[in-house]
């Protein structure tokens, strides 16, 4: 270290001494009691020092606890992050400064024998090299405190809040070694102006999770707990949480909705409820739905609780996993204002490869043909002479554009934080006449003093959604409709319910499909959701190793629909409804209040931490709906007091429940070696059934650090650990408020009295159940985290197995409780078991940082029990439940699995037609001709007919994959995702409608038998008339004959960025960074469909595509900077 | 800290209270019987569910149709096979399982009434008379699963989900009936005022209980309950009216006569007949629908009408002054119900030859159709709708008198019950059966009592436990309606127990031969 100058640093000195003195008491107290060292006149210091990792201040205290050397210093010049080890005996003050200081910016200077100023560096050594620049992460945000060091030497500083840094180094071209708590060390060659990106270490086991009412380190952790990489998630364009993390976490199932604001639907391992298989959200300590109100933007982390120990203290609630949000918050530092927006086109991904007019009417020429019937004179006249040629698919679908805006104020200081974010999204859709328009507000605080910390986040959001109405599916109609029909015109006037001539099926041409264009013109639907949610708490450390929080959270929400019925049909042979208005109105409350004390303490080798309370939840939801037929045409107004029909009305509260938990966690940890985890909580809950009140949900877990074990000796194994979990959880949430309550019914009306006027009468119509309860999930989990090669590869296993108990199923009473309708009861059984296993792989060693995880999962899924559902007509007890009369839910099979009557190919021959005959010899499909669907005759009985139906595929993957790739190149970043969802079957019953042959338009690529096409693969092409019945025959719904392989594999996104340096904007913005992004751009599938990511139909029917929205293609590009 | 821990322990005192949370839409069982209002409309209840499909149409197909006094020619097969010649088709026939369910919609009506009126501070009297009805209420429905199922489950507290009852036989059936019905006598009142006239009353109790007696032969305990009306307590309260089709028509209703009388009323906005239909009381149907179904073609869908034969038994015996019985005018609408013949019977309004009916009579409708004519409306309207205000006069003095008679010659007081039939004999116009037919031993004079109860009572419901009663349901009755071709002894006494509670209650049993 180079002395300074005396004579100029003795003035700066003395002023600095000045300003001490006047400004800090305890200064004075140092200085007096110097003055008093002074006097016993100790001599030069023999120091014996031992610190491990001690603040530089606690240093500084410990050196004048054994000396009489007195500091002074200004408290914020010390690095609060700079720890000191050191263990000398018999040093010097000099040698002891010279080490602790080494590496800082600070200098010291004796005043006086005994007083010691520290303070900061000056400038005077010799330039070699002036450096500058900036350090930001992965997302293009500056990081601040991050230490800038030249190699070999103890030469550093550290970057500012915005992130840059400017260091003056002893050597020209030193190598730069830029170090960061969580963040890959770099090294880099010095330059004049340099941009450096710090890439988090892959497995930061030092990172906090939030697991529920606590906060721990990953390296802690013992259940299975999923961290959604934020990064990869606030890549995909989505309404909601759900659409942006699929495929990032294994064991989460995401299936997109398509259909602007429309929920994604989630299942955390499988499906465990025949009612409902949605997660538990809590967001930021409240707990609540992340539906598409939520702006994915304010999200800072997402934690997916996946098994009981994990998700065990959330109880009765947690049994289909719970998904931990919570937002952003400011850090400290001053202001810091950033801003994105993003442009988009959204598109439909695939299309419909239909017949053109001509091909159109060339086709149905064959097909009468076939059938040996003339073709009627309109169908003629037509095909002589056809002026239309409609697609109908460029009739309703779009290019919609998609935008998304966000700025954001954030900042903070000792005393708190604060963040403040404004943003608007808007979608309207690939399909005319559909919109979704979300505007959000959010406040994030927080206060700190002393020992207390009081804090808000708070999110406003309003949205708005446009639909049409009348029942139609477009993605049917679509298909259904006639290239031959056109969309609007004057010859379509002469139906009088028609008045606008929009184009529909005719006599001639039939289809039964609706005119969407019309349709988004006559019926109108609007809905508008506008919410505010939100928690306050406070926090009370009351020792340091005991701390209490209160917590209470609140979410209102109004909802608001509205349909106009406007005059006309969109359709063939449709009845004109009357024209009309309606509307409903809800109101949702939802509240929250908790107490909880956690605690944290370390014995040695021992720690403890943990958390008991209390927390109660209170919703509720009101509805008032009202309609009146008639609206004024005259003056197109729209409310109900303008209509002039029929009125009614009607009102409820659908939703009103309370739940008290008591719930405790305890985390022992033993030497980082040994942790275990005992996790329960006690629910009570007004849905409850007086027989069930209490509901007890224990669970525990423990994990091995094998790693730290001594006789543990491999080198390229950083960390291993190996967890396993038992518990049980409840799930609360498919009970309705008052499922239990024998309710009164005051409909019955007793006559009596020489009037015989008719006397109210009220009693209970249905028993309670007093039994009524929370479904069961026993869940077993074992697996291990793993990190390799230094940190750069970390790997996740999982196996689980969940098993469902008590699962309601609704039951008809026998008639002799006098009972009407069904009941529910806890009766029925499912089990889910699978492996999942992730890994993260990262390379930053060169230039070209990358990284790339990958993800797998497996879902085994099995109804066990289906309650006491009586006997069939065979006698046979009822082992199922039916979603329609191909899909069950039966004993020894999945949810929603395929009950088909199997194909066995096309019949080549009238031969081999007449030789396909049943035991007593009689024709198995006697109305069969050559080219006509060969069923199996499962049963042997000789015919088909619903008992030959079989458990054929299922729509359950066998496997779930995904796959995220990050990269980048100076100022490049790359990010690709990829989905892969393999061996499963999909009903399309889009493409059944059309290869009926009737009342549709044709699939471009159908290859129909005929005498001179044997190898056809489609059915003959014929009429479906009386004397040729087997064309319906063919087109039985309930055959294997719409089953298609969904496996598909979509590159879900790709997005190139380019960050552009400071210079260019000239410093106005601290970031900035500009990108283009294609989503779901490429999906490999033989599926015939649009789309093989399909909702379904419900829980019932996972795998039936009805007409499923299928995601968007959305290039957009995007701007993301920082001030 | 402490303070902390006080707010918490306060906070989660008031807990219990805090989970339990009303429905605001319904009230819930435990909100309700809390006032004298309460017990009175939980009372309505139980009458109410005569109003329900079950009891205000098929009952009157299972007692009237099934026995050899009517038959079906209805469209619907399911009803013929089922409900006429002796068929089963499916245990779960929905209209059987309909009637079933009712009945025990009833009785869990009553067990709740039962189970928390007694409880509520209100009335004395007023609570013992609502104790009293539910009692009555709940024997009749016992009576009718007795009487036509036979064996079944008895619950005698509000169901609860999961409940398994067994099976309990006939005779405990009945036992439990007359229970109730004893019970009911003691607490129901003799007579009600104007607002309240169609009520169970005691008389009606005793009816009831004299009528359980009856049918499980226990004629002494018969004569005892039915002695009340005619010799005993009651005696005043009830008399023969002199008009015999007054008993049938809607302007005579609860006359004195009457001694139990299913109340019925029109409401013109009616849309359904299911009374547990929350929210949508104002169109409740709380009128029979059984015209329709009973009215000659083509006025009705005549889903159910009556065989020929009992014609000539009124016919078999004139009045005193030459004339033809009146009660077959009242009792059918046929090609004589005017004695002058096709041209002069009116059928709502038009004469039957009017009517254009086939003379052959294998087809339908034919000349020789013979319809039961005490349910309907064609005194007052010409045609027929699905909500005739017209009440079901379930029981009758000249009933009573008739069983009591019947109770008397069971005991071999043969001559001491003439006096009570000539009773019915002589409102009719008949010679007294002690002038025309004195002396007859106690099988000739039981003999008599059937030919009198089926002139009096015909198509009122009650043939098919007469029959079982007197032990005449029997292929034999094929003689008289060929419907009992197929009438299986030792099974088709009763009806088959639905195959849905079989299901799902082990400690069930099926009805022998099912």
């Amino acid at each position: 270290m180079k002395k300074l100058d005396e004579g100029a640093t003795r003035m700066r000195v003395r002023s600095i001494i000045n300003f001490i003195l006047m400004t800090k008491l305890a200064v004075v107290l140092a200085f007096a009691f110097s003055i008093q060292s002074f006097a016993h006149g100790y001599g030069q210091a023999n120091l014996h020092l031992h610190l491990d990792h001690a603040p530089l201040k606690k240093a500084l205290k410990t050196i004048e606890s054994q000396s009489a050397f007195r500091f002074v210093y200004k408290d914020d010049l010390l690095p609060a992050d700079r720890t000191v080890s050191l263990d000398v005996r018999g040093a010097t003050l000099e040698e002891v400064l010279g080490r602790i200081l080494a590496n800082t910016n600070l200098d010291y200077q004796k005043v006086s024998a005994n007083l010691v100023v520290i303070e900061q560096r000056a400038q005077a050594i010799a330039i070699a090299q002036k450096v500058t620049g900036r350090v930001t992460n992965g997302k293009g945000e500056p990081l601040a405190g991050v230490s800038i060091t030249e190699k070999g030497t103890n030469n550093g500083t550290v970057t500012k809040d915005d992130g840059t840094f400017s260091l003056t180094l002893t050597n020209a071209g030193a190598t730069l070694e830029i170090t960061s708590i969580g963040y890959v060390t770099q090294e880099v060659k010095a330059a004049d102006r340099l941009d450096i990106q710090l890439k988090p270490t892959a497995a930061d086991l030092n990172e906090v999770v939030v697991i529920g009412y606590q906060s721990v380190r990953k390296k802690d952790l013992t259940g299975a707990t999923g961290v959604v990489d934020m990064t990869n998630a606030n890549r995909i364009t989505g309404a909601s949480v759900g659409e942006s993390i699929q495929g990032l976490v294994p064991g989460v199932t995401v299936r997109n909705g398509g259909a602007p604001g429309e929920n994604a639907a989630i299942e955390i391992r499988g499906v465990g409820s025949f009612t409902n298989s949605n997660p538990l959200y809590v967001i930021d300590g409240m707990l609540s739905d992340a539906n598409t109100t939520v702006n994915t933007e304010d999200i800072a982390s997402v934690q997916i609780l996946k098994d009981a120990s994990a998700a065990a203290i959330y109880g009765s609630r947690a049994g289909n996993g719970v998904i931990i949000i919570t937002t952003k918050k400011g850090k400290d530092g001053p202001a810091k204002l950033s801003f994105s927006g993003k442009y988009g086109v959204q598109s439909m991904p695939k299309r419909w490869d239909l017949m053109s007019a001509p091909q159109y009417l060339q086709t149905v020429k064959t097909q009468y043909a076939n059938s040996g019937l003339n073709l009627t004179p309109g169908m003629a006249a037509q095909v002589a002479n056809n002026t239309i040629s409609t697609n109908w698919q460029d009739q309703f679908f779009r290019n919609g554009p998609e935008q998304d805006y966000n700025a954001s104020i954030s900042g903070g200081s000792a005393a708190g934080n604060y963040l403040m974010s404004g943003s608007y999204y808007k979608s309207q859709g690939d399909i005319i006449g559909n919109a979704f328009e979300r505007s959000a507000l959010r406040v994030n605080t927080e206060a700190k003093k002393g020992r207390l910390t009081v804090g808000e986040n708070m999110m406003i959001s309003a949205t708005d959604a446009q639909a049409v109405g009348g029942g139609s599916n477009p993605i049917y109609d679509a298909v259904n409709l006639l290239p031959v029909i056109g969309v609007q015109g004057d010859q379509y006037k002469t139906i009088p319910s028609n008045p606008a001539g929009w184009g529909m099926g005719t006599t001639d041409f039939p289809t039964y499909a609706a005119n969407y264009v019309a349709l988004s013109q006559i019926d109108r639907q609007t809905a508008t959701y506008d919410k505010v949610i939100g928690n306050a708490y406070a926090d009370i450390r009351l020792f340091n190793w005991l701390s209490y929080r209160f917590n209470l959270g609140g979410e209102v929400s109004f909802d608001y629909h509205k349909e106009v019925r406007d005059t006309g049909i969109a359709s063939y042979a449709a009845q004109p409804p009357l024209t009309s208005v309606y509307e409903d109105r809800e109101q949702f409350t939802n509240f929250l209040m908790e107490h909880t004390l956690n605690v944290n303490k370390s014995f040695g080798k021992h720690n403890i931490n943990g958390v008991v309370g209390f927390s109660r939840t209170q919703q509720r939801r009101d509805v008032t709906s009202a309609s009146r037929t008639l609206i004024d045409q005259n003056t197109g107004l729209t409310t109900i007091g303008s209509a002039f029909g029929t009125p009614s009305a009607a009102g409820s509260t659908p939703l009103f429940w309370r739940a008290h938990g008591y719930l405790g966690r305890i985390n022992y940890t033993y030497n980082e070696l040994y942790l275990l985890t005992l996790t329960g909580r006690i629910d009570q809950d007004s849905r409850f059934g007086s027989n069930y009140r209490t509901g007890y949900f224990p669970s525990a877990a423990g994990a091995w650090r094998i790693s730290h074990e001594k006789f543990f000796n491999v080198k390229w194994v950083n960390d291993l650990k190996i967890r396993a979990s038992y518990g049980q959880l409840g799930f609360s949430d498919a009970l309705g408020s008052w499922d239990y309550l024998g309710l009164i019914n005051n409909s019955p009306r007793a006559i009596y009295g020489t009037s015989q006027s008719p006397q109210v009468g009220q009693y209970a119509a249905t028993p309670g159940n007093p039994n009524l309860h929370w479904e069961e999930r026993t869940q077993e989990n074992a697996g291990f985290d793993a990190t390799f090669l230094s940190g750069s590869l970390s790997v996740t296993f999982d196996i689980y197995r969940s098993t469902s108990n008590n699962v309601l199923v609704g039951i008809t009473p026998p008639g002799y409780l006098g009972a009407v309708g069904t009941v529910s009861e806890n009766s029925g059984s499912i089990r889910n078991s699978g492996f999942e296993l992730g890994a993260v792989y990262q390379n930053n060693t060169r230039k070209l940082h990358w990284d790339l995880s990958a993800n797998v999962t497996t879902i085994h899924n099995q109804v066990l029990s289906v309650g006491d559902q009586g006997k069939d007509a065979a006698g046979n007890p009822i082992n199922y439940i039916q979603y329609n009369n191909f899909i069950r839910a039966q004993v020894g099979h999945p949810i929603g699995a395929w009950y088909v009557i199997q194909t066995d190919g096309l019949f080549q021959s009238q031969q081999e037609i007449n030789s396909y005959v049943g035991k007593n010899g009689q024709m198995i499909q006697p109305f069969a001709k050559p080219g006509d669907v060969k069923y199996v005759d499962a049963n042997g009985d000789g015919q088909i007919n619903d008992n030959d139906r079989q458990m054929v595929g299922s729509p359950w993957p066998t496997l779930q994959a995904g796959a995220q790739f990050n990269a980048s190149y100076r100022q490049f970043n790359l990010n690709i995702q990829l989905v892969g969802i393999f061996g499963y079957k999909i009903y399309d019953d889009v493409r059944r409608t059309a290869d009926t042959y009737q009342l549709s338009n044709f699939r471009k690529g159908i290859n129909p038998w005929s005498a001179t096409n044997t190898g056809g693969t489609d059915p003959r092409l014929a009429v479906d008339v009386p004397t040729d019945p087997e064309v319906a025959i063919n087109n039985m719904p309930e055959t294997s004959r719409w089953l298609e392989n969904g496996s598909y594999v979509r590159v879900r996104n790709v997005e190139l960025g380019y960050n552009f340096s400071q210079s260019v904007f000239h410093g106005f913005f601290t970031t900035a960074r500009l990108y283009v992004s294609g989503q779901n751009l490429l999906t490999f599938t033989k599926y015939k469909g649009m789309d093989p990511d399909v909702q379904g139909g419900g829980l019932g029917a996972r795998g039936f595509d009805n007409g499923n929205w299928p995601s968007s293609r959305i290039l957009s590009v995007g701007l993301q900077c920082g001030f | 800290m402490k303070k902390y821990i006080w707010v918490s322990l306060l906070i989660l005192a008031g807990c219990k209270k805090d989970l339990d949370i009303p429905n605001p839409n319904a009230l819930t069982t435990e909100q309700f019987w809390k006032t004298s209002t309460d017990a009175q409309q939980g009372v309505n209840s139980i009458y109410s569910t005569f109003h329900r499909t079950g009891l205000c149409r098929w009952i009157h197909f299972i007692t009237i149709i099934r026995s050899d006094e009517g038959y079906s020619t209805s469209p619907n097969t399911e009803i013929i096979n089922n409900w006429d010649v002796f068929n089963i088709t499916d245990y779960n026939w929905g209209n059987t399982v309909a009637f079933w369910d009712d009945n025990y919609i009833g009785i869990d009506r009553c067990n709740q009434v039962l189970d928390n009126v007694p409880g509520i501070d209100m009335d004395a009297t007023l609570r013992t008379q609502l104790i009293g009805e539910a009692h009555f209420m709940r024997g009749f429905f016992y009576y009718t699963l007795a009487t036509l199922w036979g064996n079944v489950p008895i619950l005698l507290h509000t169901s609860v989900i999961g409940q398994q009852p067994p099976t309990s036989s006939q005779d405990s059936v009945f036992a439990q009936a007359e229970q109730d019905f004893t019970e009911a006598a003691g607490d129901l009142p003799v007579s009600y005022d104007a607002g309240n006239v169609g009520r169970a009353t005691k008389g009606a109790a005793y009816g009831m209980l004299g009528k359980c007696y009856m049918q499980t032969h226990q004629y002494a305990q018969a004569q005892q309950a039915l002695a009340y009306l005619v010799t005993g307590g009651g005696a005043g309260q009830y008399s023969l009216v002199p008009n015999y089709r007054s008993n049938f028509i809607e302007t005579s209703e609860n006359n004195a006569e009457s001694v139990f009388e299913v109340q019925n009323a029109l409401n013109p906005n009616d849309t359904h007949d299911d009374d547990t239909q929350i929210g949508t009381s104002d169109n409740l149907n709380y009128g029979t629908s059984i015209p329709p179904f009973f009215a000659p073609r083509p006025i009705g869908f005549t889903d159910g009408q009556a065989r020929r034969w009992p014609v000539a038994e009124f016919l078999s015996e004139a009045t005193v002054a030459g004339g033809r019985d009146p009660r077959l005018a009242a009792t059918y609408l046929y090609d004589s119900t005017d004695p002058r013949g096709p041209d002069y019977t009116m059928v709502y309004g038009r004469t039957f030859s009017s009517l254009g009916y086939s003379s052959d009579p294998t087809v339908v409708p034919n000349t020789h159709d013979v319809y039961f004519r005490k349910f309907l409306d064609d005194s007052v309207m010409t045609g027929e709708v699905f909500h005739s205000g017209n009440n079901w006069r379930y029981l009758r003095y000249a009933d009573v008198l008739l069983l009591y008679a019947e109770a008397l010659n069971a005991q071999g007081s043969t001559a001491t019950a003439y006096p009570f039939v000539d009773a019915v004999r002589q409102r009719a116009g008949l010679a007294p059966l002690s002038t025309v037919k004195p002396g007859l031993s106690q099988a000739d004079f039981l003999t008599q009592l059937k030919h009198e109860r089926l002139v009096e009572l015909c198509g009122e419901g009650h043939r098919w436990e007469d029959l079982a009663r007197w032990g005449d349901l029997s292929s034999a009755l094929s003689s008289r309606d060929p419907s009992f071709a197929h009438f299986k002894t030792g099974r088709d006494e009763f009806l088959p127990i639905p195959q849905f509670d079989l299901d799902l209650n082990p400690n069930l049993r099926q009805n022998p031969g099912y």
